[in-house]
């Protein structure tokens, strides 16, 4: 149960906070042009990061199809290297076949 | 576009805004500024952390004006981009601990500031402190109901809780307050 003398007394407080309001005149003092200075430093970092963007594409793309090669290549390279392997030693192949 | 601000609907300043008018956004700054301003300065610990999260919340204004649907008026939208700032800082002075010692203030170049012409209460100085103890979420749903004289509606609406939600959270939050101020330690 709440005493009442103390959810009162909390209210009275409430009520002087209320009536003191913080005064913010002086931070809002020109507060619209430090925000629209603010604004323009914003949006030219954030074109930059879209001009950036837009021209590395042909880089990432380029980055992708040298992987693929790559990776075709080393894949190519595994078969080969297998079979070669197999010719020279087949046994030694066929004795790991209890691993599959 | 040349347009009479000062007479404008918000609605017509939003659109010139987003049609590229930067005088228009900072007209719509001008006249809504002085309520994010009381709102934040509830939450706020000093007025470089008040200019700070009044900025946030024009630039997130600004940035993601297309956003805003035209069905609740533009004063609303703000106050909503204002109370999820002010629980950021809440939740962000939280996770980074007390703040920093005076040492290390005077040490940075800091220099107080001139005492305010108006001594606080005493016991309003203690209801700051209890409220500066509570969790972010308490603090929030208190601040807005008791000292922003809230509705639970508006509440609900500016927080994106339930009205069951921001009840329950306004009883707990009452109840850990009494408990802080009669017991500070």
């Amino acid at each position: 149960m709440n005493d009442p003398r103390s959810e009162s007394e909390l209210d009275a407080l409430f009520a002087s906070a209320r009536e003191r309001r913080p005064d913010t005149s002086a931070v809002e003092f020109a507060f619209e042009t430090r925000l629209m200075a603010r604004l323009r430093s914003a949006r030219s970092v954030e074109s930059i990061w879209a001009k950036v963007s837009w021209r590395m594409i042909p880089v990432f793309a380029a980055c992708v199809m040298a992987l693929a090669i790559w990776h075709a290549r080393v894949i190519a390279d595994t078969d080969e290297a297998e079979q070669v392997a197999y010719m020279e030693n087949p046994q030694a192949l066929d004795s790991l076949t209890y691993l599959n | 576009m040349v347009i009479e601000e000062s007479s404008t609907p918000d609605e017509q300043l939003v659109e010139a805004t987003l049609a590229g008018d930067d005088h228009a956004f900072a007209e719509l700054a001008r006249r809504h500024k002085n309520r994010v301003f009381g709102v934040a300065a509830r939450f706020a610990r000093d007025a470089a952390e008040l200019e700070d999260i009044c900025q946030e919340v024009f630039v997130q204004a600004y940035f993601k004006l297309r956003q805003f649907r035209r069905d609740s008026p533009f004063e609303h939208w703000v106050l909503r981009i204002t109370t999820h700032k002010c629980y950021d800082y809440l939740r962000k002075r939280r996770r980074d601990g007390p703040a920093i010692s005076v040492d290390a203030l005077l040490e940075s170049g800091y220099e107080p500031r001139a005492p305010e012409p108006h001594a606080p209460h005493p016991d309003l100085e203690r209801l700051h402190a209890a409220l500066a103890q509570l969790s972010p979420k308490e603090r929030l749903v208190i601040t807005l109901l008791e000292l922003e004289e809230r509705s639970i509606q508006e509440i609900a609406g500016l927080t994106g809780w339930s009205t069951a939600n921001v009840k329950v959270r306004a009883f707990r939050a009452r109840a850990a307050l009494r408990k802080l101020m009669e017991n500070p330690s």
